[in-house]
């Protein structure tokens, strides 16, 4: 087996749900300028809830769509009841109640799925692609596709539909936008969803892979969030730094080893973060 | 005179709750034997430490059924430290505040060794961990046989199957470095190359750990990778459609474990084990007995069969009966000691620690499985 060519295809998998992950919490903190730390919860939700109706004799395609509209509920869910009502309180806090979230959502789905990891079968079967050394498992592959697509799509829904230009603007300035017509809870809800949804989508592709259990969500929603801070909390960059990220983790574990992963990947975040900040210090402009 | 009711009715409630609460039947008039047991019944080693815990709570419901120890029911308290080196201080601690009297631990590597200096001074405490290996000072005692023990089984088996180059992964913990540095003593030794990878605990793709060790020369791969999270382990290797027999650790030849891979099973599933798992390999007929009369009772008590981890927490609950029934006061912890280091424990497979040595099992107690057809058979060498 050729470990460049395998680093790079576990890299693009794994980089196609962090695609998936940052662009979700790009889109619900556009319009709520909150970053959702429950963002990954919709990911743990969705796989648990599909491989348990998949074990309960469910139809997998049943399965799988209701564990997608149970992660897209969740999301909903969270920003009706808890952060919407809340709107006016410090950004701060409100990141704090979706810590919380997270936290109570992981005790919930221990309670309810158990402690064990849980997977259901692959949505395509068939022995894995051999190319130029390495090995790819078709479902990975469909996953890399389904992640690019996906980031096409919402990146076209966004900057050259309605919905998009009123989310830009809700995100931009709530209040003018409500001036302006836009059903500015409607734009928050339909985010949630949508976000929830690509949570969902994440683990009905991965989770065949990769087991999932009730402490997957918040490890999920740290590497989406390295991916989304990476690209500015813009979507289509989102997706590029996801896939990126993917990458150079894999690159970091397969030359540098498992040890070195962690430290590695962090070190380029505050690396990042700080790049960032001096570019917000200086409006973007070059330091005179 | 109403309070005085009032507090009177509060404290029979009170008594009342703790008999129930306690496990121990409110009946018995001695005091009950505080056991207290640490093991992760959440988190990644909780395939480890629920299937533990269920064996001793049966043990306690079995001793206690049958009269007790010296007139006295047993009381196991559980304290669940989650793999957590920090959580598992705080259960010895808050278990010897509770009038813990031996201790057991089930968990792993890091959290048991975080324990230990707790006890410098007992009382007795017993681990099934094959990566701990206690000074014969210590008041520790490790019931399984050692880390390098089992890969000297092992070997005897890649001689025995004339493989000379294996893969290795072994994850970033505290049990992933020993596994480290016993295959690194070991094989090299025993004239077979290896090629090591280190996986995550946390890792949810080990493909390209796979990648690294997969060499054409490889033969067979072992995982020295304990708990659930080992699955991702077998899951990667289906994913690459690897035909290597995969060799999995000694801590995950368990149901549990079975069911969490059993739609990613590998061509040839191998295991370290116990000869205990399969009793025909058993010389001694009372050592089979004791295994079957077990499996029995483990199937009346829970409707399923018994497994590797079961027999593991069968040797420590054996070796706590033994003490209790036949040793010194527990409150004479090195009495307690001198007599564990001088007495053979009998238990499905007898336990001998010495003054020299507090591990009770060696490598003639270990042997190298095969999963096939539902259960646990002697492994045919690699074709």
């Amino acid at each position: 087996m050729n470990l460049f060519t395998q680093s790079i295809y576990s890299g693009l998998t794994s980089g196609a749900v962090y695609a998936l992950l940052a662009m979700g919490l790009v889109i619900a903190f556009r319009t709520t300028r909150v970053v959702n730390l429950a963002h990954g919860e919709s990911y743990a939700v969705a796989g648990l809830v599909i491989a348990m109706l998949d074990r309960a004799g469910l139809p997998l395609a049943l399965a799988l769509g209701s564990g997608v509209l149970i992660a897209m509920a969740y999301l909903w869910a969270m920003d009706r009841v808890l952060l919407r009502p809340r709107s006016s309180w410090p950004v701060a806090s409100l990141i704090l109640i979706t810590l919380g979230m997270a936290f109570l959502t992981r005790g919930v789905l221990l309670v309810v799925a158990g402690v064990d990891p849980l997977s259901f079968p692959r949505l395509v079967a068939g022995p894995p692609l051999r190319w130029a050394g390495g090995i790819l498992p078709r479902q990975a592959l469909l996953l890399i596709v389904t992640s690019i697509v996906a980031a096409v799509a919402v990146a076209v829904f966004l900057g050259r539909t309605r919905f998009g230009r009123q989310l830009r603007a809700t995100a931009e300035h709530p209040d003018a936008a409500q001036l302006m017509g836009v059903n500015v809870a409607a734009t928050r809800a339909a985010a949630f969803l949508l976000a929830g949804g690509l949570g969902g989508l994440a683990a009905a592709l991965l989770v065949p892979l990769v087991p999932v259990d009730f402490q997957t969500g918040l490890g999920m929603t740290l590497r989406g969030f390295i991916a989304a801070a990476l690209a500015g909390m813009v979507p289509g960059a989102a997706v590029l730094c996801g896939f990126i990220l993917g990458l150079f983790e894999a690159f970091v574990t397969s030359y540098g080893g498992a040890l070195a992963s962690d430290p590695v990947v962090f070190v380029v975040l505050i690396v990042a973060a700080l790049w960032r900040s001096r570019s917000i210090r200086f409006e973007g402009r070059a330091r005179a | 005179m109403k309070t005085r009711k009032r507090l009177g009715a509060l404290l029979a409630q009170t008594a009342w709750v703790v008999a129930i609460g306690s496990g121990v039947p409110a009946a018995w008039a001695a005091d009950p034997i505080n056991i207290g047991m640490i093991a992760p019944t959440t988190g990644v080693m909780a395939t480890v430490g629920q299937r533990q815990l269920a064996t001793a709570q049966w043990w306690e419901g079995e001793v206690n059924g049958k009269g007790g120890i010296k007139g006295r029911p047993v009381r196991l308290i559980h304290c669940n430290d989650e793999a957590n080196p920090e959580k598992a201080v705080s259960c010895v601690r808050d278990l010897l505040a509770r009038g813990s009297v031996l201790l057991i631990n089930s968990s792993v590597t890091g959290p048991i060794r975080a324990t230990m200096p707790l006890i410098r001074n007992g009382p007795v405490m017993v681990t099934p961990s094959p990566n701990v290996m206690p000074e014969p000072s210590s008041y520790v005692f490790q019931t399984s046989p050692s880390d390098m023990d089992l890969t000297r089984a092992l070997v005897e088996y890649l001689h025995r199957s004339k493989v000379d180059s294996i893969g290795v992964i072994a994850a970033t913990d505290a049990s992933g470095e020993l596994g480290v540095n016993t295959v690194k003593t070991l094989l090299p030794a025993s004239s077979i190359k290896f090629h090591l990878a280190r996986i995550d605990l946390r890792a949810t793709d080990a493909s390209i750990q796979l990648a690294q060790v997969a060499k054409s020369d490889v033969r067979l791969i072992y995982s020295t990778y304990s708990g659930g999270g080992a699955a991702t382990v077998v899951k990667s290797f289906n994913n690459l459609g690897l035909e290597q027999p995969l060799v999995v650790s000694y801590a995950n030849l368990s149901d549990q474990f079975i069911a969490l891979i059993r739609n990613d099973m590998p061509r040839r599933l191998l295991g370290l084990g116990l000869k205990g798992v399969v009793p025909e390999l058993l010389a001694d007929p009372a050592e089979r007995e004791r295994v079957a009369y077990f499996a029995r009772a483990w199937q009346q008590a829970k409707g399923d069969s018994i497994d590797q981890l079961n027999l593991n927490a069968l040797t420590l609950v054996d070796t706590i009966e033994a003490i209790l029934r036949n040793g010194p006061d527990t409150a004479d912890a090195a009495a307690v000691k001198a007599w564990l280091e001088k007495t053979p424990v009998r238990s499905f497979q007898t336990l001998r620690f010495s003054p020299q040595s507090h591990i009770g099992m060696n490598e003639s107690h270990a042997a190298i499985l095969e999963y096939k057809g539902g259960r646990w058979v002697p492994a045919p060498p690699v074709q």
